[in-house]
């Protein structure tokens, strides 16, 4: 099917955004909502980098000055909070923001405008932490601030209430971004896209959302728990009056377990893709890759105490944790047998995005294996808040979620601009993050395994780390250079890169129907997708149907297990009102940060928000209940 | 590093092991953890090569499939492949979950036969030491080094006077975290003499980097010795200026530290009875040595940013004689 | 996103939030209520805060604990000796009755004990109760015997 002129014209019409600042402010397009999202987070990896490199610097020598214990406190803490908080999860929220109704055939998200929404609100955490660093209130007590050390007694002022905010702003935000996800992937599936002929990458972004909405709760609470206790004088964390210290610790990890997990599940969604693509032939697998994404999601809400060994819990409870931390490495380890295997099984070549597929199992394989030795309650004894969990950390952040996010960046980026990367320019940029990172890294297992613990501004001279350090600064400059280096490609292709076409990969997956970059209403006919990878489709040319109105916003609903089409929907047009909204959500965590009246005093400026935004824009319906007639 | 044998990372790290390594054993504890990373080092190190083979094989093979018109590959054969691989996940695994589990009842094998009990207790940023005398009941208390008997198991017993510590001697046993409002316990059973360091390993504020501690295993004769000692009271002094000394630490001092046998009987501060028989002061900041207990006097701020202990200004030949006054608590 | 801006702003303006650690702090009693350096102490929370820990250490709480009677009451922003931070300095370094404390605590948190002490009238009860609830295991004077 050819769209005609005609029908291009009135969708672009109809879909396109305001022009100018009013278009910037109330779009509800989830490319560019996506868009930003990443930008923000790739400015916060590199101030986040910068960080690092700061910390890296101070302890190449032993007793260094050059750094305050303040300072470098504030330093990792933020570089934690920034690159946890509002980096690694948003960005992948980012990716499935924008890539799920490409890959769905469909023209938005479920709910275009909490897309809006849930971005305005990440900023206001981006600025409420970022800010406060500048005005040198910066949090220093960590990435996950136990009581009683961030209590009213030993953290005075607002740095840990400020730490504690800006994480009810992501979670949040992230809360408002997994349930659009979660229902655009449930109930906007083209036709003929039964679960069954769901590609990997949508059932990862399914699944992280679902832990989003699960595990996102515990941290928003035990946050909140703690502002209570340094605003008003609560005693949930205050053992002499019957409180508890390690119900923070619960709290906490029973989220940051999943979290991680979070972070890293989108990954193996790209991985999956880019391999596919890539290997010229379905995943091999595809069932047990799905049943490992599954049981990864389910296997992660139970394994938080591992964070928890050293705190002195029952030892019976211990050995569970140990063998349900060590189970979790079963589908972990046949995601990467399923790859490796359709790596194998196919004439795979080798451009960028593929390079980032190797880089990832090299170094996440190494970052499993060292989980693997800490999931031992025993073992972690000598191991936990040492270097080497530092080096565990960073290898399966990194090497299991930040490879394979750059992978998917070069293989998105033509259809993202409608030009290609710089393969050379993408070469060098890989060899010298991964080599870097590696050098940077690996040594910390060896210092930790040396007695060095984490989150220490400086060591003494005469303990034998200082080779080692310094090893793992050079490192990380390399790293760092080569992250320079893929940027500097990205922003050179923008304007001087190869033009890409439609589908310069000639990828499996939907979003590669669509033009590149995709118009504001993504795709012109809604596809009918009969396979597992709908645009290779056996040889068979991909079909496709009509019937969605091109003189108003709508998208087609569908059912959730059998894909069948269901109902047209209205698709919201560009609003104000989320980022009224958020305004209005900030202004109250802000305020609630220094005075507790902020709540009740916040509630009426955001009830007027919600009132504005759900105000009804068209007449009460005049049919009554539909009725099948015989 | 990354070209792990079996046997090479043991041989490799043992040289990287030092005075704060789980990798140099000292104690029942530590030897069975040390046993259980060899075990896993084993394990995971040949799980990897088994990856990165399987990788490049997988490499190998696609650029052989490449620009011919070969059958595709048998799914059935991958399909025994991925059963294959489960199946040596899992028996991996629940070989390591079972070290892993033996492991950790050897941390407690020794709880039946504790005898010697010793309370430390986390402060910002040192430690108290209180040893129970078998004899009298009463806790004898030092601070920041702790001696232990070789061959006696030493039931340990941790608690924290302000926030969340965590109690590391890698040589010698792995870390519990000192938790205010719990008391946690943890056996040690030294088995070889010498010196081991020993770091908190809980992130506790400020300086936390600088909170370390001496861990001395001695024999049994030497360790009744020392204990002894650390009990009788500190002798009058003798010289002028440690009399002199001994009077400007009372007056200045004696508010936060105590000395047993002074009116100095201050809570806050570490107990510096016998303080001159310690291998480091501030915590394992610097060495035990006449120009450091000076520079820490003059300056601790500058030593120990953030710390409690508070620059006191002296005239230095006050300052002189307190710190002759110190040399002089063996 | 002008709301977190504008207070974030606000914050900006005191420097009570700031945590200067080093040895930077006086060696010398504070000349009169108009010396430069007690700008750094007055509402500094840091400061307040560590004066508060020196407090409970040296045994204060033990006779001006909440609901102290008469002149020990210092919460009650009624000062017998004047409410400047140099006079209340000289208040507890002269103290009365005995022991003046001039001789035996540092000149260093002296400053920070004032700093806590002229605070007081503006701590909430139930917040210096909270505070004391985290410290029970701090040592509390010289008749401490141990957390707990």
């Amino acid at each position: 099917m050819t769209p005609d002129r005609a029908h291009l014209e009135r969708l672009d019409r109809i879909w396109r955004d305001p022009p100018g600042l009013w278009g910037f402010l109330t779009t509800v397009d989830h490319k560019r909502i996506a868009a930003r999202y990443i930008v923000t987070a790739l400015l916060l990896m590199f101030l986040a980098g910068m960080l690092a490199l700061d910390m890296r610097w101070q302890l190449s020598v032993p007793e260094n000055t050059r750094m305050t214990p303040q300072l470098f406190n504030e330093s990792f803490s933020l570089h934690g909070s920034t690159m946890l908080f509002l980096v690694s999860v948003p960005i992948m929220e980012a990716m499935a923001l924008w890539l799920v109704p490409l890959m769905l055939g469909a023209r938005n998200m479920a709910f275009p405008r909490l897309g809006a929404f849930s971005f305005w609100l990440y900023f206001g955490g981006v600025l409420t932490l970022w800010i406060a660093h500048a005005i040198d209130v910066t949090p220093d007590l960590g990435w996950f601030e136990y009581p009683p050390l961030s209590g009213p007694a030993y953290s005075p002022g607002h740095r840990a209430d400020i730490w504690a905010q800006m994480i009810t702003f992501t979670e949040v935000a992230a809360l408002a971004a997994s349930v659009n996800v979660a229902a655009t992937i449930l109930k906007m599936r083209p036709p003929g896209m039964t679960l069954a002929r769901m590609p990997v990458f949508l059932w990862a972004m399914l699944i992280a959302s679902i832990m989003t909405i699960l595990s996102m709760p515990a941290i928003m609470l035990v946050t909140s728990m703690l502002i209570s206790d340094r605003l008003v004088s609560t005693q949930f964390f205050s053992v002499a009056a019957g409180g508890d210290n390690v119900l923070f610790q619960h709290l906490f990890w029973f989220f940051g377990h999943p979290e991680v997990y979070i972070i890293f599940v989108p990954a193996t969604g790209f991985i999956s893709s880019i391999i596919e693509t890539f290997s010229r032939r379905p995943l091999f697998g595809h069932s047990a890759l799905v049943l490992a994404i599954l049981s990864i999601g389910a296997l992660a809400f139970g394994l938080w105490v591992h964070h928890m060994f050293a705190v002195g819990l029952p030892r019976l409870g211990n050995d569970f944790y140990t063998a349900a931390s060590m189970a979790i490495a079963v589908p972990a380890g046949l995601q990467i047998f399923c790859w490796t295997a359709s790596i194998w099984a196919g004439p795979t070549t080798f451009p960028t995005p593929m390079l980032w597929v190797l880089g990832f199992l090299a170094t996440f394989v190494i970052g499993g294996l060292s989980g693997v030795m800490t999931a031992s309650a025993a073992l972690d004894l000598q191991l936990t808040d040492t270097y080497f969990i530092v080096a565990h950390l960073h290898y399966v952040l990194v090497g299991g979620a930040m490879f394979p996010l750059f992978g998917a960046f070069c293989y998105w980026y033509p259809k993202a601009t409608g030009r290609l990367m710089s393969e050379r320019w993408g070469r060098l940029a890989f060899a010298l993050i991964v080599g870097g990172f590696n050098l940077g890294f690996f040594p910390m297992h060896i210092l930790g395994l040396m007695g060095m613990p984490r989150r220490v501004y400086t060591y003494p001279a005469g303990m034998g780390w200082e080779t080692l350090n310094q090893v793992a600064t050079a490192g990380s400059v390399i790293a760092v250079a080569g992250g320079m280096v893929f940027v500097a490609n990205a922003l050179w292709s923008y304007w001087r890169g190869k033009p890409s076409g439609a589908d310069p990969w000639g990828g499996s997956t939907l979003e590669w129907a669509s033009a590149s970059p995709p118009p504001a209403w993504n795709i012109a006919f809604t596809p009918v997708v009969e396979s597992l990878t709908p645009m290779w489709n056996d040889g068979r040319p991909l079909k496709a149907m009509d019937g969605l109105e091109n003189d108003r916003r709508e998208v087609l609903i569908t059912s959730v297990t059998g894909g069948g089409p269901l109902y047209r929907q209205k698709s919201a047009a560009p609003s104000i009102w989320p980022l009224v909204a958020a305004l209005a959500v900030s202004a109250m965590f802000i305020a609630s940060i220094f005075t507790p009246w902020a709540i009740p005093a916040g509630a009426l400026p955001i009830g007027a928000a919600l009132t504005g935004w759900f105000w009804p824009n068209r007449p009460r319906a005049k049919i009554g209940p539909f009725e099948a007639k015989p | 590093m990354r070209r792990c044998l079996a046997s090479l990372p043991v041989v490799l790290l043992g040289g990287c092991a030092g005075n704060q390594s789980p990798l140099a054993p000292a104690s029942d504890q530590a030897f069975a953890l040390h046993s259980l990373f060899v075990l896993m080092m084993v394990v995971c190190g040949g799980v990897y090569l088994l990856v990165i083979a399987g990788v490049v094989w997988s490499l190998l093979s696609a650029r052989s499939r490449r620009g011919t018109n070969t059958v595709p590959a048998s799914e059935r054969g991958l399909g025994r492949g991925l059963y294959v691989a489960a199946a040596a996940i899992v028996i991996g695994l629940t070989v390591l979950i079972v070290g892993s589990f033996l492991a950790d009842r050897a941390l407690v094998a020794a709880r039946s036969e504790a005898a010697m009990i010793v309370r430390v207790t986390g402060h910002q940023w040192w430690w108290r030491i209180e040893y129970r005398d078998p004899a009298s009941g009463r806790w004898i208390e030092t601070a920041n080094e702790l001696h232990l008997p070789v061959g006696r198991t030493a039931r340990v017993e941790l608690a924290s006077a302000d926030v969340i510590h965590s109690f590391w001697v890698p040589n010698v046993s792995g870390k519990i975290d000192m938790i205010p409002g719990r008391r946690n316990i943890v056996d040690l059973t030294p088995r070889r003499l010498g010196w081991f360091r020993g770091q908190c390993a809980e992130f506790c504020g400020t300086q936390h980097a600088h909170m370390a501690f001496d861990i001395k295993v001695d024999s049994q004769a030497d360790f009744d010795a020392w204990l002894a000692r650390q009990n009788a009271v500190v002798e009058a002094a003798v010289s002028n200026t440690s009399s002199r000394g001994a009077a400007v630490f009372q007056r200045v001092c004696g508010s936060c530290h105590s000395v047993r046998g002074t009116p100095a009987a201050g809570r806050a501060g570490p107990d510096l009875t016998h303080f001159a028989d310690r291998r480091s002061i501030a915590a394992g900041t610097l060495p035990m040595s006449r120009g450091a207990i000076q520079g820490w006097l003059a300056q601790p701020q500058a030593l120990k940013p953030g710390t409690s202990m508070p620059a006191v200004p002296l005239l230095p030949a006050d300052a002189d004689a307190v710190a002759s006054y110190l040399e002089t608590m063996r | 996103m002008g709301a977190p801006l504008l207070i974030l702003t606000a914050l900006a303006a005191c420097s009570n939030e700031a945590r200067e650690v080093g040895p930077s702090l006086p060696q010398t009693p504070p000349v009169g209520n108009m010396d430069p350096r007690i700008a750094a102490y007055r509402a500094n929370l840091y400061q307040v805060s560590q004066g508060g820990r020196y407090f409970t250490w040296y045994g204060c709480s033990s006779c001006h604990g909440d609901g102290a009677p008469g002149a020990a009451n210092l919460a009650d922003g009624r000062w017998q000796h004047g409410g400047g931070f140099a006079d209340v300095y000289r208040a507890i370094a002269a103290h009365r009755p005995e022991p003046s404390y001039a001789g035996t605590i540092p000149v260093e948190q002296l400053w920070q004990v004032t700093a806590y002490v002229r605070d007081l009238p503006t701590h909430y009860p139930e917040k210096r109760r909270r505070v004391s609830l985290d410290q029970k295991g701090e040592p509390q004077g010289s008749r401490w015997s141990g957390p707990q």
